[in-house]
């Protein structure tokens, strides 16, 4: 029996340990001085670096509020769990709830539940059905993807043969990024000479941009749907052996900090396209939302360029 | 039990360690439970415990239906001293297929669900044979099943998610089929969801199958010694196949419900899940080496798992925390076991 003891010490434990970094949410629950929003975020995964910064995010931002308590929850990728988080949060009774989707359809109905027990629901980046939640918050890809063809059109001087590394094309992300794109450089002499479903994934960007490098003497510039895509033509090209890193130009979307940013300031793209992770700015309306105030139901966040350039006239 | 095929004086022992072994899983519940009440956050607004609800209670029964009937199948195969790897991918093959009959091609629910359960009885089938007939190791026969399932997944669907409109010639291009919602709706009155009745219903049907009939003593026999058993007349290969065709129907029938749960048919579904159902049925205390557990064992550890994530979701623990109490507590379950051999 001596097992059980140290089965329910471990078990306790874990848990108690778990407890811990949450034990405001339980001895401020009663507090009425001072009233403390409860806000309930479920996060569809966190093994994409732009959702990770998204979370973080989220935190800076409601740091600056210390009204607001911020409750994290990571779907871990599965519809199921999410569904689940959503209902937890209803029946703890959080005064608003932010999700960040990994589906559309399955999280339509859990959602339209919070909506009609009274919860005010901010949807982030992916969005549900239908018109039962307060407030979406989302990118726009396919201008993501026109401003960065416009970008390319600028940079070749309107002409110049290109390769276009797409990520998953069975998303709408990849989708969007690529229609934008096409119609930022329609009407101008650029050719997409080379193109590949890399799935958003590096070392699927390094293959193809390898057989492309193989088949053309010729590549002026590189527009991938994601940074580390873009980051893996390059390589592609570094080994290559050619020097041809040099004079082809690599331009990225997503524009994380410590990803496509650092890219451009180590010279490695020549430009990257900010998606936005909509984090401050779902704050920004969880605090007039809770406030009583109106918010517009659909928030589109434009795209910012980064280069060199824009680094420098920041410093 | 006295028709038993085994030695009498065996069985007596097998049927002491079983009590044993249920008063030991069923006070570990107790602990998993008090914990539960005692750390469980209260309604914000209410200040009432949030855990003691009959809607936190069915949810925990609804979440874990899905592992639950794949532990429940994975007994079977645990108990003839076997393995199956296959069933998360049989899970995602079924929910695939489910939702592309359904949504794809306009079939009615009962034709759409007996296709997917007998394809997935096909698949058990086969792993069965594999193992039985080709004498391939159960490890490497559902090692090989689990890849080709998840592959045959990906096949049936094109590589995308099947919902209404994904193309063109769905027949279905708007809505969901109902039968979605019912599997997962709680019904009037009882407030459980059909998804968890077919869970229950599995694991009683099993529990019966296991304790009173001769097949669950044969399942036991072979677990306990294969060559034993072929001696006394045990025709082991039909015993295997029928446990690892069992086996991979509850998988299927798990995937009905999976894709019912998401509404949609991803062939991604049951990443993973094959490795849920045996920590369940490890954790209940049958014996990866066959021939000892039982099935209310296995329900009393889907039941100790599943409390604990609520658990752990509910405190909105984060996920590296909950992945090292999840190994934590595998470990300690068997040590438990060991003890319990000595």
């Amino acid at each position: 029996m001596k097992y059980y003891a140290l089965a329910a010490a471990a078990a306790a434990v874990v848990v108690c340990a778990g407890c811990a970094r949450q034990a405001p949410s339980g001895s401020g629950a009663g507090g009425q001085q001072g009233k403390v929003w409860n806000i309930g975020f479920s996060q569809s995964n966190l093994g994409e670096p732009w959702r990770v910064q998204m979370n973080a995010d989220i935190k800076k931002a409601a740091e600056a509020h210390p009204e607001l308590k911020v409750i994290f929850k990571d779907a871990q990728n599965d519809t199921a769990t999410q569904q689940n988080q959503v209902k937890e949060f209803v029946q703890q009774g959080v005064d608003l709830i932010i999700i960040s989707p990994k589906e559309t359809v399955p999280l339509t109905q859990p959602v339209a539940e919070a909506m009609d027990k009274g919860i005010p629901v901010i949807v982030l980046d992916r969005e549900v059905q239908g018109d039962k939640y307060t407030c979406f918050i989302g990118g726009d890809n396919k201008q993501i993807g026109e401003e960065a063809g416009k970008h390319v059109v600028k940079a070749l001087g309107g002409e110049g043969q290109i390769v276009e590394l797409k990520g998953l094309m069975t998303t709408t992300p990849g989708q969007d990024r690529h229609t934008g794109f096409v119609k930022g450089i329609q009407g101008s002499g650029i050719k997409t000479i080379f193109e590949a479903d890399c799935r958003w994934l590096e070392p699927e960007a390094q293959k193809e941009m390898k057989s492309a490098l193989a088949r053309f003497d010729r590549i002026d510039a590189v527009y991938a749907h994601n940074d580390p895509s873009a980051h893996g033509a390059y390589m592609a090209a570094k080994q290559e052996g050619k020097g041809r890193e040099k004079t082809i130009k690599f331009i990225g979307i997503d524009g994380l900090p410590n990803e496509g940013v650092k890219y451009v300031r180590d010279g490695i793209l020549s430009a990257t396209f900010v998606y936005p992770t909509c984090g401050p700015e779902a704050i920004d309306a969880a605090l007039k939302i809770l406030a009583g105030e109106t918010v517009p139901k659909r928030i589109m966040l434009p795209t910012t360029v980064i280069t060199k350039e824009t680094l420098e006239a920041k410093n | 039990m006295t028709d038993s095929p085994v030695a009498p004086r065996r069985l007596n022992l097998r049927g002491l360690a079983l009590t044993m072994g249920n008063l030991r899983g069923l006070l570990a519940l107790a602990v998993v439970v008090a914990l539960g009440i005692m750390f469980t956050p209260r309604n914000l607004a209410t200040g009432h415990s949030i855990f003691l609800t009959w809607q936190t209670q069915s949810d925990i029964l609804f979440e874990y239906s899905e592992y639950g009937l794949l532990a429940c199948g994975m007994t079977l195969v645990i108990l003839t001293g076997g393995i199956d790897l296959s069933v998360g991918s049989i899970v995602g093959f079924a929910a695939t297929l489910f939702a592309l009959l359904l949504i794809g091609h306009g079939w009615g629910v009962p034709a759409a669900a007996a296709a997917c359960l007998a394809a997935g009885g096909l698949a058990g089938l086969l792993n069965g044979v594999l193992i039985s007939r080709f004498r391939m190791q159960p490890f490497v026969a559902t090692l090989a099943m689990m890849v080709a399932a998840r592959g045959a997944a990906k096949v049936i669907s094109g590589g995308i998610k099947v919902q209404p409109a994904a193309r063109d010639w769905y027949a279905l291009q708007q809505g969901s089929p109902p039968v979605f919602d019912w599997l997962t709706r709680s019904l009037p009155v009882i407030r459980v969801q059909p998804a968890t009745l077919l869970f229950l219903l599995a694991i009683v049907t099993m529990t019966i199958v296991v304790r009173y009939t001769s097949f669950g003593r044969r399942l036991y026999a072979v677990g306990g010694s294969e060559e034993a058993a072929r001696l006394s007349g045990i025709r082991v290969p039909q015993v295997k196949i029928w446990a690892y065709s069992l086996c991979a129907f509850f998988a299927a029938l798990a995937g009905l419900i999976n894709a019912s749960r998401i509404s949609i048919g991803d062939p991604e579904a049951g990443f993973t899940y094959e490795l849920d159902a045996i920590a369940a049925v490890v954790i209940g205390g049958t014996t990866l080496n066959g021939g000892q557990g039982g099935m209310g064992l296995t329900f009393v550890g889907v039941l100790i798992i599943a409390y604990i994530n609520k658990i752990l979701s509910l405190n909105a623990v984060p996920e590296p925390w909950r992945l090292l109490a999840k190994g934590l507590i595998i470990v300690v379950a068997v040590l438990i076991q060991q003890r319990r051999k000595a």
